[in-house]
């Protein structure tokens, strides 16, 4: 890469994405601190560490063209997989769930990092597959490779377990086949069998208790102080926020504890508590952008692989930030999911920059042939 | 490494796009909507609920009610003391068992008191507020100074149940309330009213600091004080109560005394009682079984809820009713030959040598049964009866201390054919024997009657209720139930019979008589068993239960009476030995406190009684 198209590089950044992503992790660091300000570290610092990591690591690899990870796709992937199985082995347990991975003093979660992995992967195949092209469509039995690609990881995260994750991922794989040319028919009918079969088989084979017992093996933390406890104290801190919210550091269900992982899977809580429904409508419209500008640099990328890329970072973005704050305004039910940028966690962050940073070398070549 | 061209892909990856776009701006737009109902719509419920979280609210108990005793003195207070309270939810397993161990030392509780407490925290297990948490509350116990033999007007407290808590719901669980006596009948004006304290919390339940609580909390609702309860002083006057139950000689019995003219009681004694403060406090269930096992039923308040034959005590009014309707005058003369017949039965007199020819005066004072046996076979079972009701018998005096039974006063309606005739029952009724029956609280209002020239007063405990800064909320006023409109010239007859058996040679208590004070009386020896009749008791027991019932009812000083007194010592014997020799150190007793506060060294006290006393 020469140097002297350095300065037209910068003209071609994202600069919005760029903004956008300043302005979210500014704010993350800000409302983190209001959730943690009883915590004995300053842990809005670490956080904003984390973040620093993630923006060094981003802009060393704007140096590389994006296609250097068609190459690293595999070896990313089978990475990826055997980091997690290094955690069903070697993993720290918290709240009877394995998830993550100490290296000296560093703890890493591995699935994080898997949906990056998935998604280059998925992007790979997608790019170079030319079954699509050949038929002009994709059919169910042309899609049994790219989901058994997706299967193991996501397996592997929901024996951690972490249904949240592994959700999460299914999602953004399954947002990546919808983009590509799928036969409609086929697409609706494997939605239709997943969806019908899991509710007819929810409602019909499971008694109430073996639910709870499903939901508590996938979710332990959910269910660790009583089921429904998380979702009622979350939805009264929202609720209580009304217009403009309680204010930084007032939210009383933040402070006083009432508020459970408040500054995990439920950060947009304290965020909607202390900043009210005009906060709440700004934090939702600045992922709604970001997950815009995703799509933007995908629909104008130079090639079907940065295209994949860019879908897969907007489905991570979008499914991390709608079931996160669908869960913890009581729309859907509490699995444990970050939201990007804003939840506390070194992986997550770091991993969400990556994604920013694949959007951003994405969009930065998409002049270049 | 082949590098495609795949421009047209893109081209056809556009649309979706848009199509990916618009989806995820409606999904944001629920969220957004989603937002709107939960801060905008419903956002005043949930500020609510969130306030509902971090506030508690600390109980404040009230301070209950002081009861005095007509002179002043403190017979009932509170002394500060403190609870103890576990919360299952915080203290569990192992630790619940380590705690208990340790407070079990502490508080010397016993392995029972441990059981018990362990076997409640599994009922609580599913206790809902999160927020409680080991404890401890201060609360003002009840402290009785009283002596124990006030036990049954005073009462004691425990703990409320579940039934009166569904009942009241301004009730605490685990407060208590009164149980028998004042402390029972006037439960509403000593209990006051609760306040509470709100403070702020976390989510543990730990208090938080002063500032967070000032601006948690506004300062109109930080503190609701608590109203203290309203006192009461008691017409009881201690030193008396004390010389009264000092005075009876008995394992059991009653005595009460009252003022002759206004009803108010002075003193009121039923032997065995318990004692208030441990009834109230920690009371282990074996000391409770020893209570209710004891076949002298120490919670029996014999004063007005057990019944006895009168004996001789009733031939006061078996007298009136011969003066009343004529059968007799105050000098006419019955003989007694030593027994009475009728058909084949033969009543005997207590001299079986007979007493010869006697006018009222001597048949009261030597308590001759034959004269009555005459007189009451002469006016008849249903004119008894109706003179012992006008006089109180056979219904409740109404004293306002709870359930009073009536005794019974048998007539031609309610006997039976088997139990004899309506002459034999007469007879019988004549020497308060049969089936009569009445407690000595309707003893002491018949015998007040007689002293205060035929008023039938309804006897009252409490003088007043005081507020707690002293102003006198309600004053108790002497009240007349009825009068008796009877001649003169009966009462005198029966109030010289009565001076005489006390102060006259040949008087049942003549030995009991007072050197300085006048008073009159009668003796009664209540007969117990029945020939065939015996109950199946303890041996060693079987000799006091089925000894006679000692009387005596009587008025001080005899010219103008103040005081009645009525003594009843349960299977005491002789009324003259085992019950007027107590009545005469009770009136002796009365006197002597009477002297006493009118001197001037203990005149402040009278001061300060002369209001009370009307």
């Amino acid at each position: 890469m020469a140097l002297g198209v350095t300065e037209k590089k910068l003209d071609n950044l994202h600069w919005p994405l760029v903004l956008c992503t300043l302005i979210i992790c500014s704010l993350g660091v800000w409302n983190l601190a209001s959730a943690t300000k009883n915590a004995p570290i300053v842990m809005a610092l670490v956080q904003f560490r984390s973040m620093l990591v993630g923006a060094a690591l981003v802009a060393v690899l704007l140096l590389a063209d994006y296609r250097w990870l068609q190459t690293m796709a595999w070896p990313g992937y089978f990475a990826a997989i055997g980091l997690l199985g290094g955690v069903a082995f070697f993993g720290r347990r918290v709240l009877g769930a394995r998830r993550w991975l100490q290296f000296g003093s560093m703890q890493i979660q591995p699935s994080e990092f898997v949906k990056l992995a998935v998604i280059v992967v998925l992007a790979r195949w997608f790019a170079r597959d030319e079954t699509g092209v050949r038929k002009g469509q994709y059919g169910i039995l042309d899609l049994l490779r790219p989901f058994a690609l997706i299967l193991v990881p996501v397996a592997l995260v929901m024996k951690q377990p972490d249904l949240g994750t592994a959700l999460v991922t299914f999602a953004i794989a399954m947002t990546m086949v919808m983009f590509a040319k799928v036969k409609w028919r086929d697409l609706v009918i494997l939605l239709a069998c997943g969806v019908g079969g899991a509710v007819f088989a929810w409602n019909r084979f499971l008694k109430d208790y073996q639910k709870q017992r499903v939901l508590t093996f996938l979710n332990p933390e959910a269910y660790a102080k009583g089921a429904g406890y998380h979702a009622i104290q979350s939805v009264i801190a929202v609720g209580s926020g009304q217009w403009s919210g309680k204010g930084w550091g007032e939210g009383t269900q933040n402070q006083l504890a009432f508020l459970p992982e408040q500054h995990t899977d439920f950060i947009f809580s304290v965020w909607a508590e202390e900043h009210g429904f005009l906060g709440g409508v700004i934090l939702i419209a600045l992922y709604a952008f970001l997950v815009l500008a995703a799509l933007d640099v995908a629909a104008n990328a130079r090639d079907k692989f940065g295209s994949f890329l860019a879908l897969g970072v907007a489905a991570l973005f979008f499914w991390h930030a709608f079931i996160n704050m669908g869960m913890v305004t009581g729309l859907l039910p509490v699995v444990g999911v970050p939201l990007p940028l804003f939840s506390w966690g070194g992986s997550s962050v770091v991993a969400d920059m990556l994604g920013i940073g694949i959007l951003l070398n994405v969009s930065l070549r998409r002049f270049m042939f | 490494m082949l590098v495609r061209r795949d421009a047209d892909d893109i081209r056809e990856i556009r649309p979706r796009t848009a199509m990916g776009a618009l989806i995820v701006v409606c999904a944001m737009l629920v969220l957004v909507v989603r937002l709107y109902q939960l801060q905008i719509l419903r956002g005043e419920v949930y500020v609510v609920q969130s306030i509902a979280n971090f506030r508690k609210s600390l109980f404040v108990p009230a301070d209950r009610g002081v009861i005095k005793d007509g002179k002043g003195r403190t017979l009932v207070d509170n002394r500060p003391s403190f609870d103890v309270f576990l919360t299952p939810a915080f203290c569990k397993g192992k630790e619940r068992d380590e705690v208990l161990e340790k407070l079990a030392a502490y508080l010397r509780l016993t392995q029972e008191d441990v059981d018990r407490i362990k076997t409640d925290y599994q009922k609580s297990w599913f206790s809902k507020d999160r927020l409680e948490r080991v404890n401890l509350i201060p609360t003002p116990h009840r402290s009785y100074h009283a002596p124990v033999s006030l036990g049954h007007v005073l009462g004691y407290m425990s703990e409320v149940t579940p039934d009166e808590l569904d009942d009241h719901p301004e009730y605490r669980r685990g407060q208590t309330i009164g149980r028998r006596g004042l402390e029972r009948r006037w439960e509403r004006e000593l209990r006051g009213a609760d306040g509470k304290q709100n403070i702020a919390v976390d989510a543990k339940g730990r208090e938080l600091d002063k500032d967070t609580q000032e601006a948690l909390i506004p300062e109109s609702e930080r503190l609701v004080p608590a109203t203290p309860g309203n006192n009461l002083v008691l017409s009881v006057d201690e030193k008396l109560q004390r010389a009264a139950d000092l005075a009876f000689p008995g394992r059991a019995g009653a005595v009460v005394v009252m003022e002759a003219k206004t009803g108010f009681i002075l003193a009121m004694v039923s032997r065995p009682s318990f004692d208030s403060n441990k009834m109230s406090g920690r009371i282990s269930r074996q000391e409770l079984k020893t209570i209710f096992d004891d076949p002298l039923k120490p919670m029996l308040n014999r004063v007005m809820n057990e019944n006895y034959h009168p004996g001789s005590t009733f031939k006061s009014i078996i007298s009136f009713v011969g003066l009343e309707s004529g059968a007799i005058t105050p000098s006419s003369t019955l003989f007694c030959g030593g027994g009475y017949t009728m058909g084949n039965h033969r009543w005997r007199c207590d001299k079986p040598a007979g007493h010869g020819a006697l006018d009222l005066k001597h048949a009261l004072s030597q308590s001759c049964d034959v004269y009555y046996y005459t007189l009451g076979d002469r006016v008849g079972l249903d004119a008894i009866a109706e003179m012992a009701r006008r006089f109180g018998y056979g219904q409740p005096t109404g004293l306002d201390l709870g359930r009073e039974i009536t005794g019974i006063i048998p007539d031609s309606k309610t006997i039976t054919p088997e139990s004899g005739s309506a002459r034999a029952h007469a007879i019988n009724s004549a020497i308060g024997q049969g089936e009569i029956n009445v407690t000595p609280l309707q003893q002491a209002v018949a015998y007040a009657a007689i002293a205060n020239g035929g008023d039938i007063l309804v006897p009252q405990i409490v003088r007043r209720i005081e507020s707690p800064d002293g102003k006198v909320l309600r004053e108790f006023h002497p009240e007349i139930a009825r009068k008796l409109g009877l001649k003169d010239s009966s009462l005198q007859a029966v109030r010289s019979g009565l001076v005489a058996v006390v102060n006259e040679p040949g008087g049942t208590a003549y030995r009991s008589r007072l050197p300085d004070l006048e008073f009159a009386g009668k003796t009664g020896t209540a007969q117990v068993m029945k020939l065939g009749q015996k109950q199946k008791l303890d041996p060693t027991s079987q000799a006091y239960f089925s000894r006679d019932h000692a009387w005596f009812a009587s008025f001080a000083p005899a010219a103008d009476p103040e005081i009645v007194v009525v003594v009843l010592n349960e299977h005491g014997g002789w009324g003259a030995e085992a019950a007027a020799p107590a009545a005469a150190k009770i009136i002796s007793a009365w006197a002597r406190i009477k002297r006493e506060e009118a001197t001037p060294g203990t005149a402040a006290s009278s001061v300060a009684t002369s209001s009370m006393v009307r």
